[in-house]
This record gives C-alpha cells, sequence and structure tokens, in this order.
C-alpha cells in the first residue's frame, strides 16, 4: 500500500489491531503503527468481558448486563454502555468467528464466565477461552494433574497444585525431564511451543507425563501447544494419554496471546492492511478540528504520517499510552488528550494492594462522546477525525473488572467502523 | 548518560524482544536479547568482570528493538558490550585480525579492486577459501561480493558533469557501490539526474559499521569524523546527503553517534541531512516532484526490507516508490532477517546460524520465484542469492529501468525473459 493511508492506527494491542481489522472490513486503506508489540504477548489469551460481579446465572449477557445494569447505573459512560448490548455481544461473537476461520475456536461458556485456573491456581473468571483450555474449568472437581517441564523454570506446578487443593480441586503436580529439552539453555513458553511441530517430541512428552496420571482425568500442561496447529496438538496428545488436556497461561512470553496476534495481523495483511511497529509516536500537527499528521521517532529526524482518520489505541498507564510523572501530572503521551479521574499523587494508590476498590490510577482515562471522539470535560470535541479506543478509555477500571480484552475487542471493533465511516452519530 | 544506556531502564522484563530475536531461535549459544541487553548490562559497570562472552553473538539485526514495547536500546547495548570486550582485550587477537579484514571493505577494495580479475580468482578459489576459513576463520561457503573492474567514483567523475540549479544532492555511494556494484550507484545517479536533481560526489571513506558491529570502535570513529570533515560544507549548505545502502545511511543518522557518544553539533548537522535514497523520493513524491514511472515491469518479484532499513523507522519508502511502477508486482517478506547481518555470517562459527536465521526469508524468495528479488542491502543481497541462486537487485534498478535507463543488466534479462 503506497501513499496516505484512509485510517492510521496506532498501536498493536488488541484495540488497535481489532480496529485496523474492522476499518478493513469496511474497504479502507489502513495503516497500523506501534511502538513495540503490544499486551498480547503478555496476556493469558482469553477475552474476559466482564469478571467482577458476576453471579450464578452470570455470563457475557448477563456480565454484561451487569456491566450496564449495574456498572451503567453508576458508570453510565462506562464503554459498554456506551456500545449497548448487542453491539458488545456483535464484537465479540465477530473475534471468535475470526479466531473460527483460522483454525483456533474461541468458546464461551453458555452465557456464563468459565473459571479457569491461572498460573497459580487460581479461578480466574473469563468469558472466550481457547479450546485447548477449557478442560481445566475449576467448576468441575475432576481430579488434575499438573504438569511442569524441569528446563521451563517459570512454571510451578506443586504451587498450584497446592492452591488447587486448598479450594477443594483434587490436584497432583510433576516436573517432567525431557531428554530434549536438557542441553537448551534458557527456555521459553515460545522455544517449546515451537518445538511442537515435530511428533517425536509429542510422543516424548507423552511418555514422559503417562507414568504420573495416576488416575488423573485431566493433564495441565503450560500453555506451549504450539502455534501453527494447537487444536490438533491438543488432540494428538489427549489420544496418547487417554486422558483430556488444558492450556495453562504462563508468564511472559504468552503464547495463547501471541496466537490472537498473529491471527490478527495475518487478517489485517490478507486484507490488504500495513502492520509495522518500530514506530514511536510522539507529537502531533493539529490544524482547525482536524489532525494533520503524527510524528514518529527515528533516526535522525521525525517521520510523519499522515492520514484522513487516526486511531488512537495505545493503551493506559500499563500500555505506555499514558505517562504519569512524579508530580501527579497524568498525559496521554501523543495528543496530550484531557484526562478524566486524575488524582493527586498521594492518592493514586489505595494502601491496599488487593483493594476490592482498585487503584485510582488505573481509572484515569480519555473520555469519549458516543463515536468515541475524544472530549473534553464540558463535552467539547478535541477533533473530528480522532477516534479513541482500548483501556486507554476512561469510567472503566479494566483490571479490577476483569474487563480488559472486552473493552479492547468491543470498542476496537466499533472505533474500527467508525473511522472507516467517520460519520457523527 | 546516553540515551542508549538511559533506555534500559525501561526494561519491563516482557520477554517480547526474547520471543522476536532470529538468532536465539535458533540457537543455544545466544540467550537472547533481554539477558544479554538490559539484564546483563546491569553487570558491566566499569569495575566489573565482565559478565559472558555471548553478547559477540548478537548479529545487531535490531529486530528486538523494533518489537519492544518500551524502547530499550537493546541491540546498541550489545553493540556497546562488544566494543567494551574489544577495548578490554577478550576478543582473541587472530579474531580480531580476521574480524578487521572483514570490517575494512574500503582498504580492501582499495587494494584489490584495481587487480580485480586477479583478486576475484584468488577469492573465488576454494583453496584459498579452505585456508582461509583454517587460519582466518572466514567461512569458505560465505557470499564473498566479486570486486567490480569499474569503480564507482571514477565512473561518475569520468562522465560530462550535469549541472542542476534547481537541486543538488550529494550521494553517498558506500563500499560495496564503489569496490563491489557500481551498478546501484549508476541506476542511482539515472534516476536522480532524469529528475533534473545535480548528483555530487565528494570524496568519502567506509561509514564505519562494519567496525562497529566488530566492536572496533576506535577505528570506526576516525572514519566517521574523516566523513564528517568531507560532508560537512554540502549539509551547511542544506544539501541532503543520500545514499542507497541502508547501513551507510543508517550510520551516518544515528548509529555512529549512538555508538560512539559522538554527538557534536557537527555530528548531528551531518545527521539531520543524510537520507536513505528512497527516503529522499518519497519526500519529492509528496512535494509533487517526482518523476513519474512509465516503462512497465511486467514482473512478480520477492521484496525484502532489510533489518538495518527498519531501524531507520521509516517505514518502508522504497516499497512505496515501487509501487509507482506500472505492472510490477512486489510481494514483501514478512521474515525477521535475511542472516548475514553485515560481516557476522562471514564469520566461521557464525555462518550457519546466519543461514538458520535466513531460512524462512529464503523460502519465501523461493516461493515468490521470479528471476530476480529485491532488497536495498548490499550484504543481504549476497546472502539471499547464496542461499536460493536468485539474482538480487536494489531496487533503484528497478525504478531506473522503469524510467528507461536500461543499463541494468539483471533487470532488463528479467523483462526480456517475461
Ligand atoms: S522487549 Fe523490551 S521491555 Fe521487554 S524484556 Fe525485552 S528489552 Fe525488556
Ligand atoms: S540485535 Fe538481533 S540478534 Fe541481537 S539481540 Fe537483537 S534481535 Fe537478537
Amino acid at each position: 500500500m503506497a501513499g496516505k493511508p484512509d485510517v492510521l492506527v496506532i498501536g498493536a494491542g488488541l484495540a488497535g489491531l481489532t480496529a485496523a481489522w474492522q476499518a478493513l472490513t469496511m474497504g479502507k486503506r489502513v495503516r497500523l503503527i506501534a511502538k513495540g508489540w503490544g499486551m498480547t504477548h503478555w496476556h493469558a489469551g482469553c477475552i474476559d468481558v466482564m469478571g467482577e460481579g458476576v453471579d450464578d446465572d452470570g455470563g457475557i449477557s448477563d456480565s454484561a448486563g451487569h456491566a450496564m445494569a449495574g456498572t451503567a447505573a453508576v458508570q453510565p459512560d462506562h464503554p459498554y454502555a456506551i456500545l449497548g448490548r448487542p453491539k458488545l455481544n456483535e464484537a465479540i461473537d465477530s473475534f471468535a468467528q475470526l479466531c473460527r476461520a483460522y483454525e483456533y475456536p474461541l468458546v464461551g461458556n453458555a452465557g456464563k464466565n468459565w473459571m479457569l485456573p491461572s498460573a497459580v491456581g487460581a479461578a480466574r473468571p473469563t468469558y472466550l477461552a481457547p479450546e485447548t483450555m477449557i478442560a481445566g474449568d475449576l467448576t468441575d472437581q475432576r481430579p488434575m494433574l499438573i504438569v511442569g517441564l524441569s528446563q521451563l523454570n517459570d512454571f510451578y506446578p506443586g504451587l498450584m497444585a497446592d492452591n488447587l487443593n486448598a479450594q477443594g480441586i483434587p490436584a497432583a503436580a510433576v516436573t517432567v525431564d525431557l531428554a530434549s529439552l536438557r542441553e537448551v539453555r534458557h527456555l521459553n513458553p515460545v522455544m517449546v511451543a515451537n518445538r511442537f511441530h515435530s511428533l517425536t517430541f509429542l510422543d516424548e512428552i507423552a511418555d514422559a507425563i503417562r507414568p504420573h496420571l495416576n488416575g488423573a482425568e485431566r493433564v495441565g500442561l503450560p500453555a506451549v501447544l504450539g502455534f501453527e496447529q494447537p487444536i490438533r496438538v491438543k488432540l494428538e496428545l489427549e489420544q496418547r494419554l487417554g486422558c483430556q488436556l488444558f492450556e495453562i497461561p504462563t508468564l511472559p512470553p504468552s503464547v495463547p496471546g501471541i496466537r490472537l496476534h498473529r491471527i490478527l495481523v495475518q487478517e489485517i495483511r490478507r486484507l490488504g492492511g500495513v502492520v509495522q511497529e518500530g514506530f514511536e509516536v510522539v507529537a502531533a500537527e493539529i490544524s482547525g478540528s482536524r489532525v494533520l499528521r503524527v510524528f514518529s521517532e527515528a533516526g535522525a529526524r521525525q517521520k510523519s504520517h499522515a492520514a484522513d482518520v487516526f486511531v488512537l489505541a495505545t493503551g493506559g498507564i500499563l500500555g505506555g499510552g499514558m505517562v504519569a510523572a512524579q508530580t501527579g501530572d497524568i498525559k496521554e503521551t501523543i495528543f496530550g488528550l484531557p484526562l478524566s479521574g486524575v488524582k493527586a499523587q498521594q492518592d493514586w494508590l489505595s494502601h491496599e494492594y488487593f483493594d476490592p476498590q482498585g487503584h485510582a490510577v488505573f481509572k484515569t482515562g480519555i473520555r469519549v462522546n458516543r463515536d468515541f471522539r475524544p472530549i473534553d470535560e464540558t463535552g467539547s470535541q478535541f477533533a473530528e477525525n480522532l477516534i479513541v479506543v482500548g483501556t486507554t478509555l476512561a469510567h472503566c477500571d479494566p483490571l479490577r473488572e476483569r474487563s480488559m480484552e472486552g473493552i479492547a475487542v468491543a470498542t476496537g471493533f466499533w472505533g474500527g467502523r467508525q473511522a472507516a465511516s467517520n460519520e457523527s452519530s | 548518560m546516553n540515551p542508549v544506556e538511559l533506555s534500559l531502564q525501561n526494561c519491563i522484563k516482557c520477554n517480547i524482544c526474547v520471543t522476536a530475536c532470529p538468532v536465539a531461535a535458533v540457537t543455544d549459544l545466544f540467550p537472547g536479547p533481554k539477558y544479554e541487553g538490559p539484564q546483563a548490562a546491569r553487570f558491566r559497570g566499569s569495575d566489573q568482570p565482565m559478565p559472558d562472552s555471548s553478547v559477540d553473538y548478537c548479529s545487531g539485526c535490531r529486530v528486538c528493538n523494533m518489537v519492544c514495547p518500551t524502547g530499550v536500546k537493546i541491540a546498541e547495548i550489545n553493540a556497546k558490550a562488544r566494543g567494551g570486550m574489544v577495548a578490554a582485550g577478550a576478543v582473541s587477537a587472530r579474531q580480531r585480525l580476521r574480524n578487521n579484514l572483514l570490517a575494512r571493505s574500503a582498504d580492501l577494495g582499495r587494494l584489490a579492486q584495481p587487480v580485480a580479475p586477479i583478486a576475484n580468482a584468488i577469492l573465488n578459489n576454494r583453496l584459498v577459501r579452505i585456508v582461509t576459513e583454517s587460519v582466518l576463520g572466514i567461512a569458505r561457503e560465505a557470499p564473498l561480493p566479486s570486486f567490480s573492474r569499474l569503480r564507482f567514483s571514477k565512473w561518475f567523475h569520468g562522465r560530462p558533469k550535469t549541472v542542476s540549479a534547481k537541486r543538488q544532492v550529494v550521494f553517498f555511494h558506500g563500499c560495496s557501490t564503489e569496490y563491489y556494484e557500481p551498478r546501484v550507484g549508476q541506476a542511482a545517479v539515472a534516476v536522480l539526474e532524469a529528475n533534473g536533481i545535480e548528483v555530487i560526489v565528494p570524496p568519502q571513506g567506509c561509514c564505519g559499521l562494519p567496525l562497529l558491529s566488530n566492536g572496533e570502535f576506535d577505528a570506526a570513529r576516525d572514519y566517521h569524523a574523516s566523513n564528517i570533515s568531507s560532508l560537512l560544507a554540502y549539509a551547511k549548505q542544506g544539501i541532503p546527503i543520500i545514499g542507497t545502502s541502508t547501513s551507510c545511511t543508517l550510520t551516518l543518522k544515528e548509529e555512529a553517534p549512538e555508538l560512539l557518544d559522538y554527538y557534536g553539533e557537527d555530528a548531528q548537522l551531518l545527521a539531520a541531512h543524510t537520507y536513505d535514497f528512497h527516503e529522499y523520493l518519497l519526500e519529492l513524491l509528496e512535494q509533487g516532484e517526482l518523476l513519474m514511472p512509465r516503462r512497465p515491469i511486467p514482473l512478480t518479484l520477492a521484496y525484502h526490507a532489510p533489518c538495518q532499513y527498519r531501524a531507520h523507522r521509516i517505514g518502508r519508502p522504497s516499497l512505496e516508490i515501487m509501487g509507482l511502477i506500472p505492472e510490477l508486482n512486489i510481494i514483501e517478506s514478512q521474515a525477521a532477517c535475511c542472516g548475514i547481518a553485515g560481516t557476522y555470517g562471514y564469520k566461521r562459527e557464525k555462518y550457519q546460524i546466519g543461514m538458520d536465521v535466513g531460512r524462512p526469508l529464503f523460502e519465501f524468495v523461493n516461493s515468490v520465484g521470479g528471476s530476480v528479488a529485491v532488497c536495498d542491502s548490499e550484504t543481504c543481497r549476497w546472502q539471499i542469492t547464496h542461499a536460493t541462486g536468485i539474482e538480487t537487485v536494489h531496487p533503484v534498478e528497478l525504478l531506473a529501468a522503469a524510467y528507461g535507463y536500461t543499463g541494468c543488466d539483471r533487470v532488463e534479462k528479467a523483462i526480456a525473459g517475461s
């Protein structure tokens, strides 16, 4: 693609990638630039829509319903409230469909959240999970065996099993030693995942696990079952072991997160879009009510990027889209957009690390109107061709709500479409 | 503290760089960017012992820099560590001799080019290659280029001078165009002159990158100083300095200042006026000043943007310019690196690593097929040809051909065969 794109997306997390994908499906010329790879490489690869406040008949309809009925009552500007339930459902469903088309089904649990084990054995509510993870659901009491690999240092099966047992889930742990990994220094999940292309490795790992099954009905492995065909790897291993298998998210780099990244990037490129990393956008040129161009840091001089519409998807404090100074000043890094919820520095963090109310600093964000265009406290629009998506948005607390990916996908989806049409509602 | 050292404080240990590093993916000799870069750098203080010499296995491809979400300058941290090893005497004399031979392409060229046929015959001799491998450690299979019978600057100054009041540029030809592939420089001159631009080729030396990536910082500093003194006058007049070698221009822009702490006013002025060839053409295009190519080139070709080019962080200007050529269909590689990384893949102990790193690229080039492949960087071109048997050209050769210049043999042959 040469020349000026119709839509320039800044940021390569789930929100930015989803926005680029959607703008492309609407026939636009799209370029996505990012400082580096985003949160996809360190998150669990599941789509959490709303984890907090889920009740017995919870699930997306109800958890999103909770978001709107419960959260929306107190927080009518929450991104989910702006979108409304049908749009939220459509975005999440389309995303699941995309993954299915790439033979990597993300499955929902009949309207409820899954309760999947985290790497330390805590129950992790999530709405959509890859098929490789769901046999680990903790609402089901079947005994499990958690398997570690002796060279993969950052995974602790013993700790995990202890925590599961404490919650009443029968779990045993074993760490297996694979001859083929013995010589490898510094093994990480991606390196193990790349080995699953070979059937010999599959056989080796199955043979190593088999003697330890001891009646376990399911086996949990760190999430390393390959990139190309993880579902097939899972089935092959299940066949060899005679029981179900599930993946457990690891410390970064996270293989299931990278799978989502790869699917989106492949789809964007298939549709003729461009994805380029290494561009740290640092400034913008604005004339009247329009953003004309943004500038990225480069060798010797800044590089300018013009476009008709810009989508800002740089994330919040965690993603680097906002920076906080010692002085208590919090800034959006490119446009200097007005932020809501800014507190004095001593009020950023609660004194309780696990405070159920969360930490104030993570609620800081960019206010937007119904079209996802940034506005100030008086409601006046910052620019007519700038759209903001993802967890950089105000009036939500993705960490506490466990709504990180849901917000990213849903606002990315509709923000991307909004950018493609760029009409005011 | 300079920006390279400062940047290590930004590391959040996310491991993203480790998943992207093409060298760590194929060898256990290199534990990866995070460990070698921001982590080991903490133990490389002046009063501390050297933590580990495996940093020498970093190829300097900068793939890690491009994906790091927090802007850590990992490749530069590693290059500085290697510089530290050389300065501290931690690299054997034999290795340094080998590295210097590989890195001093200008000196070698000056000696060998006048006797090109003899030099080439010697360098292509299998026995000689076996001996240089065992004595010096230069891999016998690695794709050494052939010296050209024509020296670019000689050719340039031997032709009638074209003058333009409208625009002038300085052409930085680099060692490869000067001694091995003058055809690239000739194509560049054809393109510039077709646009009514006067080309100036002042005396110039090696940019110093090969020395920088071998940790020979003192020698590299001399080269950079000498280039500044010969090019500064032009920069002061506001004349852009443009080059077809993506690594030379990156060195003048950023690598030399960053690695050598060379931040004087003169160095900055030179950097500010240095452009990649197609980066400059893209600016002309945006100003509506670029001549549109009219001759169709009905070919489907594989294009690889070299890591050195990506490291400019200017996108893919040559891809955009090639997009203007009628009927030309370019397919871009998504492979990380060709593996040669300047002088890296020539070293006996690294040759196979380089070939393994490049495998996805070679598979891509083979799958696209085509009579030539396209790449902006010389050593990458040689590596691609070495691994695939497919000849490679610089994008400027295609543009020149599309302007009607018929001096690019490889392109003409490809068009004739289509
Ligand atoms: S990608 Fe950057 S931040 Fe992440 S571990 Fe590597 S150097 Fe550190
Ligand atoms: S520069 Fe290339 S080889 Fe060196 S650490 Fe970075 S990615 Fe790896």
